[in-house]
């Protein structure tokens, strides 16, 4: 009795009681018919049969599944042992459950507003969401039966989840199609207008453009700002106007998009991937995904955009598709009102934000499953992919790039290349993860000294001197005065008749009938190119290293899918010379001796920027998804896999983190990556709170006055109070959240007469207490009464791994049955710092 | 202000649909492109030429090549040659939107427009007209940062039986208030104490 206190008053109650624990219906009953109106007695140990059931099936303890045996024996047939075993991991679930029908009588009414929420600053409760929603749920298909009217609700319920991920998914194409369309505008702004319909961009404004001589894309319709004034075209003075323009326009958008973002939101800079990570993975952060942060993210990432900054819009097009199912979760309380089930919604958001960035949808899919979800069930799989279908589709439709393509930089190759070349392509995605680790490294530093310094204190200004140092830099080259997409698209594409760059200045024979353009020499123009490449190279190498993390929205796909780009192509060209000047040598194994290309440079550049993006987000498949999709070439899977591959190796061999995980550890959010293995071999004894010497502060279930709690409140600042059931036998009755404790005294205060600072606080049932002064305060309805608890010898290994997969907040520690002390999220999170050698302190968080 | 809201957005839909109806058709949302190289290049061969020939003509889909776009234009010049020019060309068959594109540029001037004139009066205007009601009423206490949409649970302080049309102002301050006490503490973790998004 000493050793196993709780399990044998559970037993006793199987045994004796079969009638209560027979069916679950039983249970309903009486739980919807008179909350807590069973015999004081039985009641409180049933309910507390049942809290061990839980435990027992979490730890599957012998012992405690034994008492789940009895239980479900009596409904049962099990012919096998699993089926058995399944059932009763079932039942013990719903047993959770009905101890959650204790937290809350009803599914849909809570009767203390705010209950279930959580502060700003907190890490949710997985668990307790979940069964939370369970109850909703049972509480709905109980219901349904009633009325149609209770049917219809109970139908609606059913499919809003996909309703919600629909209407995210229409959203966020229309969004994206605004902001594509509007940077495309703003970014030729820079260059000059089209008089007769200013909302044309050059392209559009000289889409029917019928004169049949072509000098790079310029026509009369088209006015450069020279122009705009009355000027010639070329010549030093027009030159100086067109510079001071881009510089004029760049540094315009940069601090509108800067100022607005410091005015209105300032949570909408940045781009916002390793927030949504910490997001998915359980915290709350108030208003980062609200309306004021999607409008003023939109706009002012159209914004920096067409400022010409080394920055993308695909990492906070995944921000902004988080933001859009954030606000469209709240249309429907089962999402809105949940946070676990929340974070269904936004990790479908965050795949079809990619799916629009890149018009990809199956790597949307996979890369809210690799890269940013921490909890991916298969029916939040299939809602994801419906949600980048949709919104694949709706940006598809808007056709913003007039290309039939949801991006700019689509390509479509169907060259074949031959097997030698994978080596030149392990070779980029070697250099690739080379780059990917300086960038990360310098990156990390920089922001770092930004954060430390009194360098931070001046974010805006920080934005202009960039933006003007990036704009006097960049004009003078043409491959960095032009939008990096279209310099992707550019180094993507192959050379034809239809591209005029300089990049394509081969000598080649048109005379030919052979309709496949043959290889040929470089003229000296691509030689030039080659040379404004690498300079552009070195030039957004260093410029991105100063712009990510600046204080407006800024994503990094497309500088570091840009800086892949132009050193893919450059050994693309390094190839495709010597394949031509060497034809017969044997790693052409003669396929390049009949004068046909057998080289694509563009495949190169492609392959470079999967190596470049691959190192530095550390991604690997769903990478190679967006980029097959890019591409629309199933052949080139296997040159782009063993490009990610050899840019993941060498990363990870460089430096361990991508730039999303350094991100979340340079500001200290409370981030358990599932990916780091936990490798030491403390016991949860080392790790819980309080240490040594120190009281740990609980609630007694029925001894404790509202002053009393008062004052425990004032005086420690803990989130969340162990109830035990005397001061002189610690023994665990459950856990008390903070919030909820406040919210519910607050709320008895104000709704209840006669509750004064001597009433008790009453965690039992409570019938049996006989009260002389002022009324007693019944909270057994904010009390968990299935708390986690584990042993103080449990390894830390099995509690950091029941962190990650249960999603804790908390767990209890006992030692033989009595309360010994509480293990929190952020405790293990220092405590895995502290063991990697790095300052505990960073973990800012609750 | 967010009666101020819906009634610009209204304003703003007639205007668009007006914009829409009157839309330019010298712009046309469809077109067939041939890139080809210049004729000297590919008829004699001894100049070679980095010139482009380039064809935009409205032709259906199914004739956006060689023969429906660049023959009968250029006939004469390469006749007999058709079999070598035509491989050369490149044709594209490109549609587009020029309405949705102009409703979307002219709400995102107009986006930018109302924001940009929203942060001046909150630069300039405003803290002169806080002090003002401010010394009258004196009120404003610290509220909790709470879920966005809980909007029922946060008003009992501020609903004063004042006439609709107070009560709706009330309410349209109160939630300025509270947004703007949300920005600030935003500003506050990220500009100045650095705890978030460095």
């Amino acid at each position: 009795m000493e050793k196993f206190p709780l399990k044998g008053t559970s037993t006793s109650t199987a045994s004796s009681h079969p009638a209560l624990s027979s069916t679950l219906t039983t249970y309903h009953s009486v739980d919807a018919k008179n909350g807590n109106g069973v015999d004081s007695n039985t009641g409180d140990a049933r309910l507390r049969s049942t809290v061990t059931n839980c435990t027992g099936s979490l730890s599957s303890d012998e012992d405690m599944l034994d008492v789940n045996h009895h239980t479900t024996a009596s409904h049962t047939a099990g012919n096998n042992a699993f089926l058995e075993r399944s059932v009763r991991l079932d039942d013990a679930s719903s047993h959770c459950g009905v101890t959650f029908s204790g937290l809350q009588v009803s599914g849909d009414s809570e009767d203390i507003p705010g209950i279930g929420q959580y502060e700003d600053f907190h890490t949710i409760d997985w668990q307790r969401d979940i069964a939370r929603d369970r109850m909703r749920h049972r509480y709905i298909v109980k219901k349904k039966h009633d009325s149609i009217w209770d049917l219809i609700k109970g139908a609606h319920d059913a499919w809003s989840g996909w309703l919600c991920v629909l209407l995210v998914g229409l959203f966020t194409g229309v969004a994206a199609g605004v902001i594509d369309i509007g940077a495309s505008w703003m970014t030729d702004l820079k260059f000059g207008i089209c008089p007769q319909a200013f909302w044309l961009n050059k392209e559009q404004c000289c889409w029917s453009y019928n004169e049949t001589t072509f000098d790079g894309g310029n026509c009369t319709q088209w006015k450069s700002w020279p122009e705009v004034f009355k000027q010639s075209k070329d010549g030093a003075g027009p030159y100086i106007i067109s510079y001071l323009f881009y510089t004029a326009w760049a540094l315009l958008f940069a601090s509108l998009s800067a100022s607005l973002v410091r005015m209105f939101a300032p949570y909408a800079c940045g781009s916002g991937i390793p927030e949504i990570k910490t997001i998915l993975s359980g915290f709350i952060i108030r208003g980062y995904l609200g309306k004021w942060t999607l409008i003023i993210k939109s706009v002012g990432l159209i914004l920096s955009v067409s400022s010409g900054l080394n920055l993308g819009k695909e990492g906070p097009m995944v921000h902004i598709a988080c933001c859009i199912g954030n606000i469209f979760s709240y249309l429907f309380p089962k999402y809105g009102r949940n946070e676990a089930k929340k974070r269904e919604i936004l990790s479908a958001a965050a795949a079809a934000g990619v799916s629009v960035a890149f018009g990809a949808p199956i790597g949307g899919v996979l890369f809210s499953l690799e890269e940013v979800s921490y909890y991916f069930p298969l029916k939040t799989l299939w809602r994801s992919f419906f949600c980048a279908l949709i919104a694949a589709f709706v940006l598809r439709s808007i056709n913003p790039f007039g290309n039939e393509h949801s991006v700019l930089f689509y390509v479509e190759y169907n060259k074949p290349w031959i097997f030698f070349e994978l080596v030149p392509f392990v070779m980029l995605g070697i250099m690739g993860g080379v780059i990917a680790t300086i960038f990360i490294k310098a990156n990390l530093y920089w922001c770092r000294y930004r954060k430390t310094s009194k360098l931070g204190q001046y974010p805006v200004t920080e934005v202009l001197v960039v933006t003007v140092a990036t704009a006097i830099i960049s004009y003078p080259n043409p491959y960095t005065r032009m939008n990096t997409s279209q310099l992707i698209y550019l180094l993507f594409s192959q050379c034809g008749v239809s591209n005029a760059d300089i990049l394509c200045d081969y000598n080649r024979n048109f005379t030919d009938v052979n309709s496949a353009i043959e290889i040929a020499a470089a003229e000296p123009g691509v030689y030039k190119a080659v040379w404004l490449l690498v300079l552009a190279l070195i030039l957004k190498l260093i410029m991105t290293i100063f712009t990510f993390g600046m204080k407006v929205p800024c994503g990094l796909f497309i500088p570091s899918l840009c800086l892949g780009a132009i050193m893919g192509r450059i050994v693309g060209i390094g190839m495709e010379q010597l394949a031509y000047n060497y034809p017969h040598i044997w790693m052409f194994s003669e396929e390049c001796s009949t004068g046909v290309d057998c080289i694509t440079p563009g495949l190169y550049a492609m392959v470079g920027a999967a190596a470049v993006l691959g190192g530095v987000t550390r991604m690997t498949v769903s990478l190679v998804v967006i980029m097959f999709e890019l591409t629309g070439g199933v052949r080139y899977i296997v040159p782009l896999m063993a490009a990610a591959m050899a840019s993941k190796w060498v990363g990870d061999a460089l430096g361990k983190q991508g730039i999303y995980d350094a991100h979340i550890g340079l500001n200290g959010y409370p981030f358990l990556d599932s990916k780091d293995e936990f490798q030491h071999t403390t016991l949860a004894a080392d790790v819980m709170q309080p240490k040594r010497n120190e009281a740990l502060h609980v609630l007694t279930q029925d001894s404790m006055t509202v002053d009393d709690v008062d004052t425990l409140l004032k005086e420690t600042e803990h989130n969340g109070f162990p109830v035990i059931v005397s001061r002189e036998s610690q023994y665990l009755v459950g856990f008390v959240l903070r919030r909820d404790l406040n919210l519910a005294i607050a709320n008895a205060k104000r709704m209840m007469e006669g509750i004064s600072g001597q009433s008790l606080i009453i965690f039992t049932n409570g019938n049996n207490v006989q009260t002389h002064g002022p009324p007693p305060l019944k909270l057994k309805k904010i009390l968990d009464m299935a708390p986690i608890t584990i042993t103080d010898q449990t390894p830390m290994e099995t509690v950091v791994d029941m962190f990650r997969k249960l999603g804790l907040r908390q767990t209890l520690v006992t030692h033989n049955g009595r309360l010994l002390g509480v293990i929190t999220k952020k405790d293990v999170l220092r405590h895995v710092k502290q063991l990697d050698n790095e300052d505990p302190n960073s973990v800012l968080f609750n | 202000m967010v009666t101020m809201w819906k009634y610009t957005i209204f304003a703003f839909g007639i205007f668009l649909v007006h914009l829409s109806e009157s839309k330019a058709q010298s712009y046309d949302d469809k077109r067939c492109k041939c890139i080809c190289p210049s004729i000297s290049s590919v008829i004699n061969t001894t100049q070679p030429s980095t010139d482009r020939l380039n064809f935009i003509s409205n032709v259906s889909p199914s004739t956006c090549n060689c023969e429906g776009v660049i023959l009968p234009r250029l006939g004469d010049q390469i006749k007999g040659k058709e079999q070598i020019f035509c491989p050369r060309c490149d044709c594209k068959y490109e549609n587009r939107n020029t309405a949705i594109i102009k409703i979307v540029v002219i709400i995102v001037i107009w986006v930018i427009s109302l924001l940009v004139i929203y942060m001046l009066f909150l630069i300039c205007l405003d803290p002169l007209l806080n002090k003002k009601i401010h010394k009258g009423t004196g009120t404003g206490g610290y509220q909790e940062h709470t879920n966005e949409e809980d909007d029922t649970t946060v008003t009992p302080g501020t609903s004063h039986p004042m006439g609709v049309r107070g009560n709706v102002l009330n309410r349209v301050g109160h939630q300025q208030d509270k947004w703007k006490r949300q920005v600030r503490e935003q500003r506050r973790n990220i500009y100045d104490r650095h705890t978030m998004l460095n």
